[in-house]
């Protein structure tokens, strides 16, 4: 009796030091924002960078880290943005919504930062939306190619729309004389509505479409959704799964004797090495690939490369490299602008703003649209995981938000 | 119309070996052993990375699938020792313990990787074609590899004295122990061996996907499922729990939404635990 008693009181007296000590820490931290909350024009802008460092889409978040790195420190290396140094304010969202919310919070409300840039998947844009933009009053910017729709207040997309991707690839494939489409795809928001805008396009340029299926996200061996592509014969495989299930099924699809044309969202050079000698003849629109001859984009990726070692390979237009670093730049420019850093004048400003340089070629915000008019680019991926620019499609318009 | 009804039952067969090759390892520590082991997942993972870093520095895969039971048999070894054998009589804390370690083990390789994932090729690549289907042969080695390996394992279990030795430590420790054998023993060496049967079905599974830091975790759910269907306490249990949960939903998933196959056979699987909480192999009441 008296041992349990004993151990009853060394664990509560273990519980006490701990939260002691965490409220020790909590008030050492709030004190420390306080005084960066009143500063004057000379202190830098704080400027949050949120992203998946650690779970599935960890390595993403390592790409993402490193874009906004160097893109922070080019500009403040050129004197910042209306003369005040940006400091960047990491947060790792860890691929989950609870903790994106959490983290998403503490960047609004404790660290006061200027600006969001963050998300990878739309579940985290979705978690964390409300706290930055509405509740926080806070420029959020979402920094991926996503499934379109998004169009609340301070919220502004720098990612490729479906239309920009989707819309260029089934046009040539129709062009092509691919008339049968098989449209395949992992179970959630994205896939249902990119393949949604295949439909739309396919159906509206005299194609058909013979088989729609979907496989749950965490599926390792879609075995038999390649039976089914198999069984379908179709002229054209339009497929969205994405990891892990992708490799697997791509490599089951092309081994299994597929005639057809495989096209898709998501290769490039970040996923095609995944994929191995399979990738061979992939079809697909991204607004980046390393192939791109723009002397711009070139320089910049070969500083990057050279600037960030740990991330070099990972500059890819599937890990949203472009959309970041022009998230920065496009906001910089909003803010110079308005010659302001508040919230609303920003927000007036950035919906006419562009750059003439970017990664990938210039870009301009669509008046009204909320999203960015992007030059694209149809690629068509190697068994060595490059991919060669079949057109350079110029310019295309996001359909978005009207 | 031959070549599909074809391809449809090597999927099964297919999809239904790799579950159970899978849960081989599991059903050694959580079925015989009854630890809650949540790394059981990592544990096909770090065979996995012994099989690719073979593929890579000695250039043969077949030296990893051979190397990737010693390597992750070991580690379970020290694993049991450090920390898993302090939880046998706390199996809540096994539980985040485990997770714990399994957590690490994920995002260990994370870090050091380049990428989301590397494809590793199988050691005999190719397919062979039957009646217009062509069927990826390293799916057929594992098959096979499978059947025999659950064969010889229940063989040894079974018929031999090692494993009566095994399943009475198992059974009754106290026993056991006052008859001159040595339970810590027993209880590591059974716990690295089902470490390295994990270790293994990593290396051999790991062509068919790619190698990613979740491969061992994104089957976990499915594994423990087959466990708790195939029923704690045996050996035999969770690999009859695996084909039953993997054969239906091949075949299912063949004519219906892969998705709602899958809703639906979490469904059958529950509704089989009510009416027979104790497994498959349910004796007595």
């Amino acid at each position: 009796m008296s041992e349990i008693k004993k151990v009853r009181f060394r664990r509560s007296a273990a519980i006490a030091t701990s939260l002691a000590a965490v409220l020790v820490l909590a008030a050492c931290t709030s004190g420390g924002s306080d005084t960066a909350a009143s500063a004057d024009n000379a202190e830098p802008v704080k400027v949050g960078v949120l992203t998946d460092m650690t779970g599935a889409f960890g390595i993403v978040g390592k790409s993402n880290e490193a874009v906004a790195k160097f893109t922070i420190n080019e500009i403040n290396a050129n004197g910042g943005v209306l003369g005040r140094q940006l400091e960047m304010v990491l947060a790792d969202s860890a691929t989950d919504a609870a903790i994106a919310t959490q983290v998403a919070s503490r960047l609004v409300n404790q660290d006061k930062v200027a600006v969001v840039v963050g998300g990878v998947a739309s579940f985290t844009r979705v978690a964390v939306r409300d706290v930055i933009a509405d509740k926080g009053n806070t420029i959020y910017i979402w920094p991926a190619s996503y499934e379109g729709g998004e169009c609340s207040t301070n919220v502004w997309n720098t990612g490729s729309a479906p239309n920009q991707q989707v819309d260029p690839t089934v046009e040539y494939l129709l062009a092509e004389g691919k008339k049968t489409f098989f449209l395949a795809g992992s179970d959630y928001l994205y896939p249902r509505n990119i393949l949604a805008r295949v439909r739309q396009v396919v159906e509206a340029g005299g194609g058909s479409i013979v088989g729609e299926e979907y496989v749950p996200l965490d599926m390792t061996d879609p075995s038999n959704l390649v039976s089914k592509v198999l069984a379908a014969k179709a002229d054209v495989l339009f497929e969205v799964v994405v990891l892990p299930g992708t490799a697997p099924f791509i490599k089951g699809v092309v081994d299994g004797g597929f005639k057809g044309k495989i096209a898709g969202t998501l290769f490039d050079e970040g996923i095609n090495p995944l994929i191995g000698a399979q990738a061979e003849g992939l079809i697909g629109v991204q607004d980046f690939y390393l192939s791109v001859e723009d002397p711009f984009t070139k320089s910049q990726v070969a500083k990057f490369n050279e600037q960030h070692p740990e991330a070099a390979g990972l500059f890819s237009a599937t890990f949203n490299a472009t959309a970041w670093y022009r998230s920065f730049y496009l906001w910089k420019a909003a803010v110079e602008k308005a010659n302001s850093f508040d919230t609303a004048e920003v927000n007036k400003a950035m919906d006419s703003v562009s750059l003439k340089d970017s990664i990938g070629g210039p870009v301009s915000f669509e008046p009204g649209t909320k999203h960015v008019n992007l030059q694209m680019y149809l690629g068509e991926s190697k068994a060595d995981g490059s991919n060669v620019i079949l057109k350079s499609l110029g310019s295309i318009k996001p359909l978005e938000c009207k | 119309m031959g070549a599909q009804i074809i391809r449809g039952i090597f999927d099964v067969l297919s999809l239904s070996s790799i579950l159970i090759l899978l849960v081989i390892g599991m059903a050694i520590i959580v079925g015989m052993m009854k630890v809650f082991n949540m790394c059981q997942g990592e544990l096909v993972l770090l065979g996995a990375v012994t099989g690719y870093l073979c593929g890579i520095y000695l250039g043969n895969l077949w030296i990893g699938i051979l190397l990737a039971p010693i390597v992750v048999g070991l580690f379970g070894l020290v694993l049991e020792r450090t920390i898993i054998h302090r939880f046998y009589v706390n199996p809540q804390g096994a539980l985040l313990a485990t997770f714990a370690i399994g957590l690490v083990m994920r995002e260990t390789l994370r870090n050091r990787m380049s990428r989301q994932g590397t494809p590793v090729d199988a050691p005999i690549q190719g397919s062979i074609d039957i009646g217009g289907a062509s069927l990826p042969v390293w799916r057929i080695v594992i098959m096979v590899v499978t059947l025999l390996l659950a064969l010889a394992i229940g063989y040894v279990l079974l018929k031999t004295n090692l494993g009566i030795k095994v399943r009475a430590t198992l059974d009754n420790p106290d026993l056991v122990s006052v008859s001159g054998i040595s339970t810590k023993w027993m209880y590591a060496g059974t716990y690295a061996f089902g470490s390295a049967l994990s270790g293994f079905a990593g290396a051999m599974i790991v062509p068919l996907q790619t190698l990613y830091p979740n491969l061992g975790y994104d089957n976990l759910i499915l594994m423990f499922i087959a466990v708790m269907i195939g029923g704690l306490g045996q050996f035999a249990g969770p690999l009859a729990g695996a084909a039953l949960i993997a054969v239906p939903g091949a075949i299912i998933g063949q004519f219906i939404s892969p998705v709602t196959g899958q809703i639906l056979i979490l469904f059958l699987a529950i509704i089989f635990m009510r009416f027979r909480p104790g497994g498959i192999f349910q004796r007595g009441r």
